[in-house]
C-alpha cells in the first residue's frame, strides 16, 4: 500500500521514459485560449513544479466560479488551498477562499496523453464512434441524458473539460464541471463533509477532487470483497 | 492450575526457579537494595551467569528497570526519556527492530473529534486493515479497535448489526456503521481503574499506561461500547511489519495481560497527521479535526449536518458523531 519513496522514484522516473518521444506536444493547459482566468496559469505553474518532484503532492490554486450561486444567490467560488497565507482559514462557500489543497490528476497523463491520437480533431462522437476506441469507456453518467464525449470533454481539446458556460477547464478542476449539477455535493465537498482528506487536520488540507475517486464515466461506488472479518466469539459482534 | 500447584509441593521451596518466580513487587524492591545485578539474575531466566551472553545481561537489567519504574503520567521528562531508551532497545534486542518512541504532548487549544457518515461507509473495511498495520495490533489474535456494523436499512437497533459479514459489500438495503473507542469526554473506563493506568489527556484522548495496566479489565466491563481490548496473550507482529513510528501511549509493543484500545493514533495525530483509519477510508465517510478550532472540518459537520452519537442517555459525552448525507 505504501510506496517507498524509492520505489516512487523508480515509477516517475519510468513514466519519464516512457513519455519522453511526447514531449514535444504541448500540454492542455498550455494551449487554453487567452481567454482564461489568471489563476489558471498559476494551477499549470503548480501542476508542472509537481511533476519535477516526485513524491511531492501537487497543490493548485482553485478557480473562481463565477457562474455558481451559493446561499442567499451569491456567487461563490471554490479556491483550493495554496501556500499562500492570505488564503485564510473558512471553508465557507462567498467569496472566502479554502484553505485546502487538491491532488493533482493532469499531471500524471503522461504515458498516453489524449493529443497523441485527437491532437487538432473534433470530438464528433455524437453521431458516430470509431471501433476499438475507448471500448473501455461507456459514458453511463449522466445517467439516461444520452451523454457522449463531448458533454464533458471539450469539442477541440478532449485533454480540456467543456462547462456549461463555455469555457474550458483542465481535468484537475473536474470539481468545476460536476458542480454545475451536484450542488449539495459540492458544498459539502467544499466544507468537509464530503470527499477524501489526505495529510493532516491541521495547517496543510489535501482534498481529492471529484475524479479522484469517482470513475468519472461510471461514478457509482462499485461493489468489492471486503478486507477479512474480524474473529468475534459474542454473537452479533460485540467486544472481544 | 490443579497440576501446577501438585508440582509445586512436590518440589517444595527447595526448588531455585519457584522461589524466583514469587519474586513481587515489594519483594524486588528489597531485592534492588541488594544489588541491581542480584536483581536482575532474580528476575530473569536461571541460566548461570557464566554462560550468559553480554546482550542477554543487558536485556535482563533493561527489563529488571522497566519492572520497577512508575507511572508514566507521574514521570518527569528525564524518566519519560530514560523508560523510551530502554524500551527502544528492547526492541532492538528483542525482536530486532529499530523503533522511535515518541512522548509528544498534547498541543495546546486542540480537542480532537471524529465524525462518521453512514451514508458513505460502503463496509470495505479498508480502515481495519490501515488500523491493524498502523498500530501495531497483534496478528496471532487477529485484535482489531474498529467494528464496521452491516445494518439493514431503517433500523437503527446496533444489536440487529452484523460486524462478521463477508460478502461483496455494498450490500443491497443495508447500511454500514463503524465503532472504535469514543474518546468520551466522561469516560466510564478511566473512573473504575484500580490503579490509575488509564486516563484522559488534555486533548480529550483516553490513553492506558500498558506497563502499569494489571489486566482486571475492569475498564473493559465499564465502556459501554465495547471499545477495550484486552491481550490473552503477548502480541505476535512479525518484525517486517511492525510499525516503527509509536508512541507510548499509543502503538508501542503491548504485553501479556494489558488493555488496549484506538488512540485515535495518538502517534499521528499530535503531529497534525489524520488518522491511519481516516487516510485509508476509500469513501471518505470519515471526518476528524479539532473541535475547538471553528474552521476545522469537524465543527463544519457538526453545524451542517444532523449528527447522533451512541448511548446518549448514558452521558458519556462521546467525541464520536455519525451524520448522514
Amino acid at each position: 500500500m505504501n510506496h517507498t519513496p524509492t520505489s516512487c522514484a523508480a515509477l516517475w522516473v519510468a513514466a519519464c521514459l516512457i513519455s519522453g518521444c511526447r514531449e514535444s506536444h504541448p500540454a492542455a493547459w498550455e494551449r487554453l485560449p487567452p481567454k482564461a482566468i489568471v489563476a489558471q496559469a498559476d494551477s499549470a505553474t503548480a501542476a508542472r513544479n509537481a511533476a519535477l518532484e516526485p513524491g511531492l503532492l501537487a497543490t493548485i490554486q482553485a478557480i473562481p466560479v463565477e457562474r455558481w450561486k451559493g446561499p442567499g444567490e451569491r456567487p461563490f467560488e471554490v479556491a483550493l488551498r495554496s501556500a499562500a497565507p492570505e488564503a485564510g482559514h473558512s471553508r465557507m462557500f462567498g467569496t472566502i477562499t479554502l484553505p485546502i489543497a487538491l491532488r493533482s490528476r493532469t499531471a500524471a497523463i503522461s504515458q498516453y496523453p489524449c493529443t497523441s491520437c485527437h491532437l487538432g480533431q473534433k470530438v464528433v462522437m455524437a453521431n458516430k464512434r470509431i471501433q476499438d476506441a475507448h471500448n473501455n469507456i461507456q459514458p453511463v453518467h449522466p445517467d439516461q441524458t444520452g451523454a457522449v464525449c463531448s458533454t464533458c470533454h471539450s469539442d477541440d481539446d478532449v485533454a480540456l473539460l467543456t462547462l456549461k458556460s463555455g469555457e474550458q477547464a483542465t481535468l484537475d478542476e473536474s470539481y468545476r464541471l460536476c458542480a454545475q449539477c451536484h450542488f449539495p455535493e459540492a458544498k459539502t465537498w467544499a466544507g468537509g463533509a464530503h470527499g477524501k482528506r489526505l495529510d493532516g487536520w491541521q495547517g496543510r488540507r489535501v482534498v481529492m477532487a471529484c475524479a479522484d475517486c469517482h470513475d468519472p464515466h461510471n461514478p457509482v461506488v462499485q461493489v468489492r470483497i471486503p478486507f477479512r472479518a474480524p474473529q468475534i466469539q459474542r454473537p452479533r459482534g460485540h467486544g472481544q | 492450575m490443579t497440576t501446577d500447584r501438585t508440582a509445586e509441593a512436590q518440589t517444595g521451596p527447595e526448588d531455585p526457579s519457584l522461589l524466583q518466580k514469587r519474586v513481587d513487587r515489594r519483594g524486588a524492591l528489597s531485592i534492588l537494595v541488594g544489588g541491581l545485578a542480584a536483581g536482575a539474575a532474580a528476575v530473569g531466566a536461571c541460566a548461570p551467569l557464566s554462560a550468559e551472553t553480554d546482550e542477554e545481561r543487558e536485556v535482563k537489567l533493561l527489563a529488571w528497570r522497566e519492572y520497577i519504574k512508575g507511572n508514566y503520567r507521574v514521570m518527569t521528562e528525564e524518566e519519560r526519556a530514560e523508560t523510551i531508551a530502554r524500551l527502544e532497545r528492547l526492541a532492538q534486542l528483542q525482536r530486532g527492530v529499530d523503533v522511535t518512541i515518541q512522548s509528544t504532548g498534547a498541543q495546546p487549544g486542540v480537542l480532537f473529534g471524529y465524525a462518521f457518515n453512514v451514508s458513505k461507509c460502503k463496509g470495505f473495511r479498508r480502515c481495519i486493515e490501515a488500523c491493524i498495520n498502523e498500530n501495531n495490533l497483534d496478528r496471532n489474535a487477529d485484535t482489531q479497535y474498529i467494528r464496521i456494523f452491516e445494518i439493514e436499512d431503517g433500523v437503527v437497533d446496533l444489536d440487529r448489526g452484523d460486524a462478521t459479514f463477508q460478502h461483496e459489500v455494498p450490500a443491497e438495503g443495508h447500511f454500514y456503521l463503524g465503532t472504535q473507542c469514543f474518546q468520551c469526554a466522561d469516560p466510564p473506563c478511566v473512573k473504575v481503574c484500580p490503579v490509575g493506568a488509564t486516563w484522559q489527556e488534555p486533548d480529550g484522548i483516553t490513553v492506558i499506561d500498558y506497563d502499569w495496566c494489571i489486566g482486571c479489565r475492569y475498564c473493559m466491563a465499564a465502556c459501554p461500547y465495547w471499545a477495550r481490548r484486552f491481550n490473552w496473550g503477548a502480541p505476535e507482529v512479525p518484525p517486517e511489519e511492525v510499525n516503527p513510528n509509536q508512541h507510548y501511549l499509543g502503538n508501542r509493543a503491548r504485553k501479556k495481560g494489558c488493555v488496549e484500545k484506538c488512540t485515535f493514533c495518538i502517534h499521528r495525530s499530535r503531529q497534525g497527521r489524520l488518522p491511519a483509519c481516516v487516510e485509508a477510508c476509500p469513501t471518505g465517510a470519515r471526518v476528524f479535526g479539532n473541535l475547538l478550532d471553528p474552521d476545522s472540518e469537524i465543527r463544519w459537520v457538526l453545524a451542517n449536518k444532523r449528527v447522533f452519537r451512541l448511548k446518549e442517555d448514558l452521558k458519556t459525552e462521546p467525541r464520536f458523531w455519525y451524520f448522514s448525507d
